[in-house]
Parts: structure tokens; sequence; C-alpha cells
């Protein structure tokens, strides 16, 4: 009788033992980019909504910061990666590039290309292979917002359209007002940025493994821009800080009559001058010869070495479908990169909006399918955008001709890219 | 009755836990660094979790050739012209604060400001100091030092952004060699200095042949420490030029390039880092040994 409840007992408990751990959630790692505590709510509640449509998975949220690339490759040496992270375009690429990360297409199927728009697809595109899915988004000259008072102070009837209609709009605004007219991206410490001029004005970079930033035609941007840095019409300091920082610094103090970026570049000018937010409005950036919109992404990626890699691409893909991207877009001004995120009703309502951010949150967020990343996937990015920048700067400081700094780059470039 | 514990296996014992995190924190890290210095270590080592790979002397051939890593050496050792000018103003204004006046602690604590301000908050103020329209060209142009008409961007012209930042580090490190020559000159007993009035000495005959000369243990340490400050310095110039080295690389140190190196991205070469890291403190090296030289035949002399 003894052995038989021992046995009755040892059976129930290896019964309780098996159900508790058939029922024990499995637990993926999820690291954001510089998201919380600001966007703790929004992502907390898509992580809340996932988990009680697949309650046998539970995940873990945690935000990095400027550590992030070097954090995560740590994980993966150290054997312990996360299961879903956030990086960028450029991390995106250097990580497939370096065999990190899982082939999403091949996990996803055909169907991958239905869900997001071509052009962010092929940001995270390495070789053929899709490796991030595309989550949120931003343009470099999504919109232009503008202080209406210099402009009209500087008695510009009409607001540029183009490239070339900005350069005599800035000269304009500066003659007249002092205040510079215009903050145009030429150098940041995070990449070759003056490329994107190129990009903006169609110009090639690179064909097959040749650099092919060096024609006359690229010396003749190079040198307009030169041109209005030694005359002052953009701001020298231009060289020395990044232009969406730069921007938002000078057209709070009410020195610069625009600023070319998302909607973003507005919320320190709400919350740290109100006059100037009052008399500011927003309308389309000026494009280049080029006719492109050039922005930054951000991705999903399931390392390779991931725990649970099928239920970090089941969350991968939730988090970024396109509820939850539009979702986001309607918290912060980015831009949602799902197929068919245009057609939300909230873009149309909020570009007929007056208040200057939420016109060009409508205006920008319903623009994904526009967005290209201007710079293609490169194999040595770090060095290859400082032999370019320092060539710039060595131009914009006189030390060099344009097109001796532009030849000297495409060299640089050219022993990189062997 | 505790006669065991005076043996010295036991203070060996007591020694044991600091010798531990020694071995942990400093020791193996060297050795391993040093180790990294000749091999090939990405992130592709990372990704296929294989080992370092061992290349001699290949980083260091690189680095040879590297045009960028000459100039962040040569800049650093061009650093080093701060260590002078901060140890004899420090010592100066030690000795000048080293007095019973009254509000003499204002001035103390005023001096040891910018040792404790962080240099996010000094990155801002030196950048309106240096900007075109800063106070420093207000000033120069006031003083009439300046022409009306220039617009000098300090941190933005080659030729003065190096001395421009080095000037913050004047600043940063002034107040706390300050305080370590305070602590040294009271040590100096008062009688040497009352002797030496009554003999007839001048304050300036005074100060050259009793305090400089007992002063020299803390002159020494104070020059290591500036001096090893100065090869290494990184973070003014990260900040002030958001890591980029500056106008044409004017102010890109050989800590910046370490640093550039190993964090720049995720095509970071720990590997060449490390060599990088190697030759700085080869150069770190021979630094302090010629500062004990030079110390202790000064020493000697006096």
């Amino acid at each position: 009788m003894r052995h038989a409840l021992r046995t009755l007992t040892l059976a129930l408990g290896a019964a309780a033992f098996g159900v508790a751990h058939a029922q024990q959630p499995v637990q993926i790692n999820f690291w954001t980019y510089y998201l919380s505590p600001k966007f703790d709510d929004y992502i907390k509640g898509v992580i809340a909504a996932f988990e009680k449509q697949n309650p046998g998975i539970k995940v873990n949220y945690i935000d990095k910061q400027g550590t992030l690339e070097q954090e995560f490759i740590t994980a993966v040496s150290l054997g312990s990666p996360p299961d879903v992270v956030n990086l960028w375009v450029e991390s995106t690429q250097k990580a497939a590039d370096s065999g990190l990360l899982t082939d999403l297409g091949a996990a996803v199927g055909p169907s991958l290309k239905t869900l997001y728009y071509p052009n962010s697809l092929g940001n995270f595109t390495v070789n053929g292979k899709v490796y991030g899915l595309p989550w949120y988004a931003s343009f470099n000259t999504g919109v232009m917002a503008y202080n209406n008072d210099l402009v009209k102070k500087a008695g510009v009837t009409a607001l540029p359209k183009t490239t070339a209609q900005m350069v005599a709009f800035a000269k304009q605004v500066k003659a007249r007002t002092g205040a510079y007219g215009w903050a145009p991206a030429i150098k940041d410490p995070q990449g070759g940025t003056f490329l994107g001029v190129f990009v903006d004005e169609g110009l090639p970079l690179i064909r097959g493994n040749q650099a092919v930033f060096n024609s006359p035609a690229h010396a003749r941007v190079l040198q307009s821009y030169i041109d209005l840095y030694k005359a002052d019409v953009i701001p020298q300091d231009l060289l020395r800080k990044e232009a969406f920082q730069l921007s938002q610094e000078l057209y709070t103090q009410g020195k610069l009559a625009t600023v070319i970026g998302g909607p973003q570049a507005l919320n320190r000018v709400r919350d740290n001058n109100k006059a100037i937010y009052a008399a500011s409005q927003v309308t389309a950036a000026p494009l280049g010869a080029g006719k492109v919109q050039a922005g930054g992404g951000m991705s999903l990626v399931v390392p390779k070495a991931a725990p649970h890699p099928k239920e970090a691409l089941l969350f991968a893909r939730f988090m970024t479908n396109r509820a939850n991207q539009v979702a986001f877009a309607k918290i912060v001004p980015v831009v949602p990169t799902a197929a068919g995120s245009d057609r939300d009703p909230y873009f149309a309502q909020a570009r007929a909006s007056k208040d200057p951010i939420e016109r060009a949150t409508g205006m920008i967020g319903a623009n994904g399918a526009n967005l290209k990343t201007a710079i293609p996937p490169l194999k040595n990015p770090t060095d290859m955008f400082k032999a370019f920048d320092d060539n710039i700067e060595a131009a914009f400081l006189g030390r060099k001709s344009a097109q001796q700094a532009l030849n000297d780059a495409a060299t640089a470039w050219n022993a990189l890219m062997k | 009755m505790f006669r065991f514990l005076r043996g010295a296996p036991v203070s060996y014992l007591f020694l044991l836990p600091a010798l531990v995190l020694l071995v942990v924190f400093t020791l193996y890290p060297v050795l391993y660094g040093s180790y990294l210095g000749f091999t090939r270590y990405t992130a592709v080592n990372f990704a296929t979790r294989t080992p370092p790979e061992w290349v001699g002397l290949g980083n260091f051939r690189t680095l040879a050739g590297d045009e960028l890593f000459r100039i962040s050496v040569l800049n650093s050792v061009k650093y080093l012209l701060v260590v002078p000018a901060l140890q004899i103003a420090s010592l100066a204004v030690a000795v000048l604060v080293n007095r019973q006046l009254p509000g003499i602690a204002f001035f103390r604590a005023a001096y040891y400001v910018p040792v404790i301000t962080s240099i996010s908050l000094a990155a801002v103020m030196w950048d309106w100091i240096y900007n075109k329209d800063g106070v420093l060209n207000w000033l120069l142009k006031g003083l009439r030092l300046m022409s009306p008409d220039s617009n000098l961007s300090w941190l933005l012209d080659p030729s003065t952004a190096f001395w421009a930042i080095m000037l913050v580090t004047f600043w940063r490190g002034f107040g706390y060699y300050m305080v370590l020559y305070m602590a040294g000159l009271q040590n100096i007993p008062g009688e040497l200095e009352e002797a030496a009035r009554l003999d007839g000495a001048s304050p300036w005959q005074s100060f050259w042949r009793i305090t400089v000369p007992l002063m020299q243990p803390t002159i020494l340490l104070c020059t290591l420490l500036s001096t090893l400050s100065a090869i290494r310095v990184l973070e003014e110039v990260l900040v002030f030029t958001n890591g980029t080295g500056g106008p044409l690389n004017s102010t890109y140190t050989a800590l910046l390039y370490v640093y550039k190196k190993s964090f720049g991205g995720l095509d970071f070469n720990y590997g060449l880092a490390s060599a990088a890291g190697l030759v700085v403190a080869a150069i770190a090296l021979v630094l302090s040994v010629l500062n004990f030289r030079l110390f202790r035949e000064g020493s000697v002399r006096a």
C-alpha cells in the first residue's frame, strides 16, 4: 500500500512538473535603440498585445543607447545574444556582412515583399538577402519648416522648391535680414554626409567597384557649396556640427529661416521658443535635380545565434506590422514603412492641421514608399566616410580645390574597396 | 596572543584581496591587450566565435603606414606642451592662495570648480566662448587685439582648434594640481621660511631656495600625472569635435585613434586598436622615465 502511494505521489509530482514545464513561456529578449523611457508606453503596449495573442511567449524589453553595437556583438560572442534587435541601415548592413544575422527573406518567405515598401526592404538587403524588417524611418529632407516672419522680412514671395531656388533664397535672406536662410548637411561625424548632396542632385557615387563621385559635375556641386560657405551664406559651423543639431539651435534663436528634415526638428522649437514656433509654417522640402527623398531607417533583426528564432521572428513581424507602425507614427513623427501605411486616414487629417508639427507629420508620414537611403552598403564604412569627409573638409577650408579633394577621396575609396 | 598575526605570511594574506583585484582588473587586461595588439580581432571573430588571429607585427606595419595615426601621435606629443604651463601656473597660484587672508577660501574653491565641472557642461560653455560671435572674439575686439571685421571660429580653424582645446584642458586641470601643490606647501615647516627671512632672503629667494626644492616630490608627482593625462587626452577632443578629430584632423589624438578603432562602429578592429594602445603606452612609459630622471637630477642639484 505504502509503495503504491509513493508511486502515485511520484507520478503526480512528475505530471505536475511536466505540465508546469510545458506551460513555462519562452522568454525572448528585445533590444531597442534610444527609445526608453520616452516611448515606454507605446512599446510596452505593443508587447502586452503580442503576449496576449501569444501566451507562450514573454518579451523582455531592454533599451540600449550609445553602445548598442558593441553590446550586441559582445553578447553574441559570449553566447547570450538577444532575440530581436533594433538596428539602423548601416549597422544592419555591416552586421549582415559580418555573418551575425538571420536571412529573414528565407525565414518569412515570398510574402515578405508584400508586407513592407520595396525601398525600405532594399535598405536592409545585403547581397540579395533581407536581413532586417523595416520598422520606422525618417527623411533627411522630408519637409521644410520656415520662420514666416523672417521670410517676410527678407521680402521672399515664393518659397524655394528646388535646390537652385534654395541657394537664391538663402542669399536673399542673409543679405536682407542677417539671418541664415539655409543650413544644408555637409558634414557630420557619423557618415559621409556630402555624398547625400550628390544623390539629391542625381549624381552617381559608385559604379561597380569604383568611386565615381569625382566627375566635373560633382566638383561643380561641391564648389557651389564651398562658395556659399566662404560667403557666409550658410553657417560655417556646419563644418563642425551636425546640420540637424545646428539648424535646431539657430532656428530656435531666430538666426535661421528654415529647418529641413522631419517634423521632429520642430519639437525643440516648440518647447524652447513659443514665438518662433507660432511664426513657423511647413511646406515640402526643396528637391535637388535627382528628385529623390533620401532618409534613414530602423530595422528589427534576428541574430543568427538567437536562442528563440521562431518566436523572435513572430514578435519582429508583429512589432513592424502596419497597424503598429502607424500607431507609432501617431505618437512621434516617424515614417511608417509597412506597405499601405499611407492609406491611413490619420495622415490626410494631419496634413490639414494648422499646427506645424501635425501638418509636417501628415506630410511625411504617408510618404514612406518614396524613402531611399542615399548611400549604398559599404564594406568598410567608417574608414571610407572618414577619407571622404577629410577631403571635403580640406576643400571647404581652402586647402584643396574641389576637384582635387574629390579625386583624393575617390582614390582612397578605390583602395579601400579592393 | 595574536603574535601569529605579526608574521610575514599573514601580511601577504592581507595583501591578497588587493592583489587579486590588481591581477584581474589591471595585470590581465594589460597582458591580454598586449597580446591582442599582435592579432586581427574584428566583428567577424565575434560573429563566428573564432579566437583572435595572430598577425605578428602586421598591425604595427598598418599603423606605420597610416597617415592618421602619425598625425594623432604627433598631436598627442604636441599636447605635452600643456604640462609645463599647467604646472607652473598651478604651483604659482597654490603659493598665492596658501595664505591666511580674508575670503581666501572663496578663491581656492573658485579655482577648483572647473575640476568638478562635467565635460559636457564645459563644452557648452566653451562653445559660447570660442564661437565666431562668442565671448573671446568680443573680448579681443574690445581690447583692439583683433580687427572688428574678423570672425574667427576658434574650433573651426586648423591653426587655432588645437590650442583652443588645450586651453580647456589647462582650465580643467589647473585646480586639481593647485590642490595637490597646496597639500605639498602645507607640509613645509614654517620655521625654514622664517629662518630664511631672518637671514635676509627675499620672498623670491625663499621660494626658489626653500619652497621649490622641498616641493620636488610633489612637482614630480604632478608633472607625471599631468604628462600621462596629456598623452591620453580624449574627452575634450571627443566632445569639442563631435568625435571627428577637429578641422583637418588638427586635434586628432592617439587615444581618439584607439577609441575610434575600437568603438567606431561594427567595423571595429580591436587588434589594431590594441596595437595603437601599446604604442601610446610605450610613449607614456618613456615620458615617465624621463620625468623621473629630470626631477631626480634636479633634486640632487637642489
